[in-house]
Formats: structure tokens, sequence, C-alpha cells
């Protein structure tokens, strides 16, 4: 009798082991903060989405849905957006959510000294309804602005308060740096910067937990090498990324498992549009030959973007068309043909341009910022070869290829772009608008790229209602970029995570991993 | 006397300054950490005001001497990255660095005498002439590459021991120390095998050339006659001799067991001081940087200064 119970006490433990479980994942970078209002990059944002949540979410397949606020609705006839609250929410201190505390993340987020306050550029101003219902007003009708919130986190304001930390402080950190009170699945149990993070799941989270994980232990891995290793020897449970030419073998060995995707992230080549000269080679001082866009097209064609695919990707990513992938909102379905590859093609057009004898020229690219970029640069600079024009690739680490781009250096480049609001409208807003520093357009916009009737669109764009003729709109600036050649879009960075095989997860294209949809069988 | 001493510690201090100038005219050239300051959707002012804030946009030698200057009132700055002191960061990943360093010279004295002496002794011997052969492999390999090899082996293939990380630390006040845990204990083969076979294998040299010239010394063959057994020879004798040149290398080798952690703990994720310089580079974290390569110049420069003042003490023409 005595071992029975034993036995079954046994099984009832090895059961429940099977159902809750620790887990521990690698990636390359540590997000650098706990504060989700201090820094806008993708480590932080999608570590924190697992902490923190925001008045909307994104679902598995990217799409907003509901989270802190249950309902939002256009307001007087576009002026704003009212947001109705979901009651019973409390934070992880045990603390009740209220509008007052999104009136106070607002604040907090939009400060000065905020790295996500460029998200509320188009706020005017937020008021509080009552307790649970919150409106912000907008300069001009917005239709995206709850898209575009779907990171911005909502932290207490008396937590913040009490803690003196009611203004992020990126520099000299603070109480938020290093803790974090949310409302999210997840809570922060232990914060060592740069060496390990463990979360544990929020008993109080108002909604139904997906996942069965107990514990979960985040650590940054750099090495490449090493992180492969302890996905193999099973020392974590997933990593991301797996390095592309490890891809096949974490596959194909027993126990892991390799998932792919792509990413939001499109590659391409950008040109010194408003260089009147080439600033490079033995042509330095010529008259700039990418002014024309029959060369700009040339290149287009010259450059067989699916041998690339093929041989530096390993068949992992998607050509593109445009300068985001069809994934995203505003996606142009009108305009998804691009250049074929032909090389005679390319050779009458700059025949035509008076190039029938190439010319040389300069090309940047950075050798650490984007999967194989270096490689891609060498495979597009002996394409381009091909056509008789020769590029003199200059390869360096990121950390030296913004100084280089922004002084601008260099007759062409290579940029990859993931829009921060997954809608076609960022990269048109940050790469194609003629650059102004005071409206904040064409920051990225490197070779100064500019065409009046794409900077009479971008405001209409930006706040059209009705999706059919904002989608017209959209077309049309596709459109004219392409047939410019302002860019030549190239492909969609592929994502390739490692895993256990008893794990099940999901993959999202913004590259967040949620610990909400983990499962460990 | 007194006047060597001083003039000793006035060229150590210069050479501490050089140091530092040269580390802040590379900083100009390992890139800009603006970018990875701001987000995607930073303006070029955001880009002005953060570099006028860091004082980027001075001159190196100006941001040179701030930096001396403040780290003469103890103050080494921020952290871009991290947004703590960089005292605090240091202090924090010193213990790590620190006992790996201390569990390879252990590893590399304790087997290179061991091995010196046997294959001394043998010099003929199979045995002896294998592990000749296998060490000059280990010199040859980089050590990444050995790393790699150690994890593939024992951490993928057979499973025995982890592939990265330190285990399970205990906090003894400051100090945090992985010797009070199995997985402590466990996590910390690997690396100190993969830091230590350089210094092994010269230790292990060392030993055996010197004993070989012991071991033909008079006063061997007279132990010999006298009917000693042959391992009091060997290890009262002989050894005891071998040892002045192998404790002066092993002092040296410390220091740069400490400073070429980097790779090591690189490929072993070894959370110490020398990946915090690696992330440091990777983010231009200047302040991080700078802190580092002062720290290490200071070991270097003092153990250099303490070998100097002990040549004094041990040589009397020196004391003029």
């Amino acid at each position: 009798m005595f071992k029975l119970t034993t036995c079954t006490a046994v099984a009832l433990v090895l059961a429940s082991a099977a159902v809750a479980e620790k887990f521990s994942w690698a990636g390359t970078t540590d997000p650098q903060t706990m504060d989700p209002h201090a820094v806008n990059s993708a480590p932080v944002l999608g570590f924190l989405n697992n902490v923190y949540e925001g008045l909307v979410r994104r679902g598995k397949d990217m799409a907003v849905e509901p989270a802190l606020a249950t309902s939002w609705e256009a307001i007087d006839g576009g002026a704003g957006w009212r947001f109705t609250l979901r009651q019973g929410v409390t934070f992880h201190d045990g603390a009740a959510f209220t509008a007052d505390d999104v009136l106070f993340s607002y604040e907090r987020g939009s400060s000065e000294v905020a790295d996500v306050r460029s998200w509320f550029a188009p706020v005017s101003e937020v008021k509080v309804v009552d307790d649970y219902t919150i409106d912000f007003m907008t300069t001009a009708p917005n239709p995206l602005f709850p898209d575009s919130i779907a990171n911005f986190m909502i932290m207490d304001r008396d937590w913040a308060e009490a803690n003196n930390t009611a203004r992020p402080d990126k520099e000299a950190g603070n109480f938020a740096t290093l803790n974090a009170n949310g409302t999210g699945a997840f809570t922060l149990a232990d914060r060592q910067p740069g060496l390990t993070t463990t979360l544990t799941p929020f008993a109080g989270w108002w909604d139904t937990a997906e996942h069965n994980i107990t514990e979960a232990t985040f650590t940054p891995i750099e090495n490449p090498a090493t992180a492969v290793a302890a996905l193999l020897s099973g020392d974590v449970d997933m990593i991301n990324p797996v390095p592309i030419q490890d891809a096949d073998r974490v596959d194909q060995r027993d126990g892991t498992k390799v998932i792919r995707g792509i990413e939001a992230r499109v590659i391409m080549l950008g040109f010194g549009h408003d260089h009147k000269e080439l600033k490079y080679t033995s042509d330095a001082g010529e008259p700039n030959p990418f002014q024309d866009a029959r060369v700009r097209e040339a290149v287009a064609k010259a450059v067989n973007v699916d041998a690339i695919l093929q041989t530096i990707m390993r068949g992992s990513a998607e050509s593109v068309s445009q300068l985001v992938s069809p994934a995203m909102r505003g996606y142009s379905g009108a305009k998804a043909d691009r250049p074929s590859f032909d090389v005679e093609g390319a050779k009458a057009l700059l025949a035509e341009a008076g190039y029938a004898d190439g010319f040389s020229f300069g090309l940047k690219c950075p050798n650490n910022r984007y999967l194989n970029d270096e490689a891609v640069c060498q495979a597009v600079t002996s394409m381009l070869a091909q056509v008789g024009i020769d590029a003199e690739l200059e390869a360096m680490p990121v950390q030296n290829y913004w100084p280089e781009l922004r002084e601008d250096n260099f007759d062409m480049y290579l940029l990859g772009w993931s829009p921060g609001t997954f809608d076609h409208e960022h990269p048109v807003r940050f790469l194609v608008s003629t650059p102004n520093e005071e409206k904040k357009l064409g920051s990225w916009n490197f070779g100064g790229f500019s065409n009046d009737k794409v900077d009479e669109l971008l405001p209409a764009i930006q706040s059209e209602i009705d999706e059919t003729k904002r989608q017209a709109m959209i077309d049309e600036v596709t459109g004219i970029y392409q047939s410019e050649h302002a860019y030549v879009p190239m492909y969609v960075q592929p994502l390739v995570w490692g895993t256990r095989d008893n794990v099940e997860l999901t993959q999202r294209p913004d590259n967040f991993f949620l610990l909400r949809w983990v499962t460990v069988n | 006397m007194l006047s060597y001493i001083f003039r000793r510690i006035l060229q150590s201090i210069l050479v501490l300054l050089v140091v530092g100038l040269v580390a802040f005219a590379m900083f100009t050239f390992i890139g800009d950490p603006i970018d990875n300051m701001l987000g995607q959707e930073r303006t070029q002012d955001d880009i002005d005001r953060l570099r006028g804030e860091l004082g980027l946009d001075q001159p190196f030698v100006v941001q040179y001497v701030k930096f001396i200057l403040s780290a003469l009132q103890g103050n080494f700055g921020v952290s871009y990255e991290q947004g703590r002191p960089v005292a605090q960061i240091l202090a924090e990943r010193a213990p790590a660095t620190l006992e790996l360093a201390a569990v390879s010279a252990v590893f590399a004295l304790s087997l290179g005498v061991v091995l010196g002496v046997y294959t001394a002794i043998r010099r003929k011997g199979f045995v002896a002439n294998l592990v000749l052969t296998l060490s000059l492999i280990g010199v040859s390999l980089p050590t990444f590459l050995i790393g790699i090899l150690l994890i593939y082996l024992f951490s993928v293939q057979l499973d025995w021991l982890p592939s990265f990380g330190r285990g399970e630390t205990v906090a003894l006040g400051g100090w945090t120390t992985g010797f009070l845990t199995s997985s402590g204990l466990t996590a910390l083969i690997l690396p100190s095998i993969t830091l230590g076979l350089y210094q092994m294998t010269l230790i292990m040299r060392l030993v055996r050339s010197e004993m070989m010239e012991v071991m033909r010394q008079d006063y061997i063959r007279f132990a010999r006659a006298r009917g000693l057994p042959e391992r009091v020879i060997t290890f009262r004798h002989a050894l005891k001799n071998t040892m002045v040149p192998v404790i002066t290398v092993t002092g040296l080798q410390l220091g740069s067991l400490i400073a070429f952690a980097i790779i090591t703990e690189t490929v072993f994720q070894w959370p110490g001081m020398g990946l915090l310089f690696i992330n440091a580079i990777q983010f231009v974290d200047i302040p991080v940087m700078a802190a580092y390569l002062m720290l290490i110049s200071v070991m270097f420069v003092g153990i250099n200064l303490i070998v100097d003042l002990l040549y004094v003490a041990i040589d009397p023409r020196l004391r003029t």
C-alpha cells in the first residue's frame, strides 16, 4: 500500500514536471535596460514585451489585438482615439491599473529624455475621461495610431514615483533600469546586466496563460559557435539566431530543430542621388552616373537576387519588389513585380545612358550588421562587374558605417530597413521623403532622393482613414520609387531560430520572442 | 636606492599616461556609439545633443584629460550601454576573471611541473615523447580553437561538462564565487584548461630543461652515490633547484592570464572583465574600454615595478 502511494506520488511529480518546465534561452544581445521608455531598440522592446504590456498588442500574425484596452474607436471625426481600458488588471506589485497610469506612461514616454517619444509626435493632448476611459487627441486624423503604439508599455505611476523613476534616464540609469513592474505575463525575478535575466510567471495575469513555463532565464551569448554548442549540448532550450551555415546541422541533429521564417527587414542598395560627382576610385570627380535612373535600373537588372539567396542565404530568404515585405500593412500587391535578372538589358541601359564602356565607383557595406552582409556585397560587386561597372567594395563594422553614411562618404551603399510600425508608410517617411530635419522626414535617406509627388502624398497617406484610398496613394508612391529606382530592394532577411525538439513556440516577423506562446513538452 | 625606486615609479606613471593617450586616440577609430544609443527614429538633433552631452564632439585629447581628471577622483564614468557606473560593473565582473585566472595558474603550474619532471627523467620514454608532441600541438593551436574543440567534445558529444557560463555562484560580500557549488566547479574545468594550456606547456618545457641541467650536476651524482632513493633525489634535491626561474616566469605569466582571458571568456561566455571589454568594443562603450585598459596597464606596470624592485633587493650591484 505504501509502495503504491509512493509510486503514485512519483507519477504525479513526473506528470506535473511534464506540464511545467524551466526554460532557458540565449540571444546575441542583452537588453541594455529594463526601462520600456528609455531605449527604442528591438532587443529591449522584444524582451520587455514579456513583462510590460501596452494598450494594444500584436498577435501571432502581427495583427493588433486588445491588451490593456478592450476596445478603441476614432472620435470627433478623426480628431483622436478613445481607448476603453480593461478592468481588474493589476501590476506585478498588486497595484490596480487605471487610466491615470496610461496618462503617466504617456508623460514619461513622450518626455524629452525618452527614446520612444517619436511615437507620440502626432499626439496633441491626452485626456482621462474616467478611470477606464482615455482619449489620445492627434494633431491630424491618424488612422495608424493604435498600430503605432503596440510597443508603448504602461508603467504604474505610484511605483515609478515612489522609486524616483518618473522619467527614464538612459545615460546614468535609475531604479527602472534594473527593476520592472508591469502587467505582463511574466515578472522580472532577477536581473544581472550582461549575465542573466530571470523571469517567472505572474499569477495575477489577466489573460489565460498558454505557456507551461515555471521559470525562464535569458543569457546573452555573443559568440555564435558558443550559442550553437549550448543548444546542441542542451544547456539552453532556444537560441536566436542560428548562423545560416549551421542551420542544417542543427536541424538534422537528434534533439534540436530549426525554425525558419522571414523577418520584417528588407535589404536594399542605395545611391548617392544628390552627389554631383563620384567620390571613389579613379573615376572620382567624374559626374555621378547614378543620377541617371537608367543606370540605377541597370544595377537592378544586373543583380541576380535569386542567386544570392540560393548561395549566401542557403534558400532561407525571399526576394522583394518594394521597401516592405508582403507581410506588412500597406504592401503594394499591385506593384509586386521586381526587375528581372537581365545582363543584356542592363548593358543596353548603360549604353543608352552613355556608359557603354562602364565606370567604377565606391560601394560601402557593413560587415556585422545584417546576415552575411559583406558576402552579399561581394556578390553584388561581381555581378555588377558582369555588366561592366566596377564597384570598389569597402566593408566596415556598423559602428563606423553609420557615421560614414551620415558624412555622405559613398557612391552606393547597402541598407537594411525594418519598419517599426509594420506599415509601408514607415520606410516612405524615413527613406523616400526628401530629408527635412524640421519635419523629421527622410532621416535615413542618406542619398537624398527627392520627389515632389512623394512628399505631397506622404501627409495624405498619414491622415487618410479610408483604407482603399490610402492603399491607392501608397501604390502610387510605390510606383514612383520603383520606376525611379530610388533604391534596389533585394530580399527580406531570414529569421533562423534553433530550439530543442520538445519546445513549441511562435516566431513573429518582428523577431520578438514571446514566452507566453512557449510550451515545453 | 630610494632615488632608483622613485625614478622607476615616475617612469611607471608615465607609461600609464601614454597607454591612456594611445587608447583614447584609438577610440576615435572604433566607431561612433551614438547609433547604438539612439533608436531608429533618431533625428540629427538627437545625435548632436547626445554627442554634446557625452563630450564626443571634443578632440580626443580633451576627452582623455577629462577621463584622467575624474579617474583621479575615483570616478570612471558611466557605461554608455548599461547606464551604470563603470567601477561598479568592473567590480562585479572581476571575481569571474580572477577565479578563472587563479584556477588556470594552479592547473598550469601543477601539471606543468609534474610533466616537466617526468619528461626530464624519462627522456627517451614513449609517453614522455608523446606528451612533448601533444604539447607542441597545444601551443600552436589558437586558444579559441582549443576552446571550441573542448566544448564540442566534452559538452556536445559527451555531455559531461557545461558548454558556457559560470554555473551557480555564491555571493560572499561583494565577491561572487563559483568554488562553492558543484555546477560552479564543473563550469571552471574547460575554460581554465583552455586558458592555462599555453602556460602549462611553457612551464613544462622550462622545468624539463632546467631539470635536465640540474640532473647533470655533481651534487646529484653524490646523492646517487650516497644511495638516496631516486624519488628523494628528484623531488627534494633536483626540483627545488629548478624552481627559481619557474616561479619568476609564473609570476609574470599571471598578468597575461588575466589580460588574455578575453578570448577564453568570449568562447565560453564567461562573465568576466574580458567579455565585458569585447562587448564594450562592439557597443563603442568608451568609458568601459578606457577603464578596463587602464586597469590592465596598471596591473602590468605594477607587476613590472615589483619585479624591478625585487631585483634591487636581490642584486647588490644595482644599489648604488
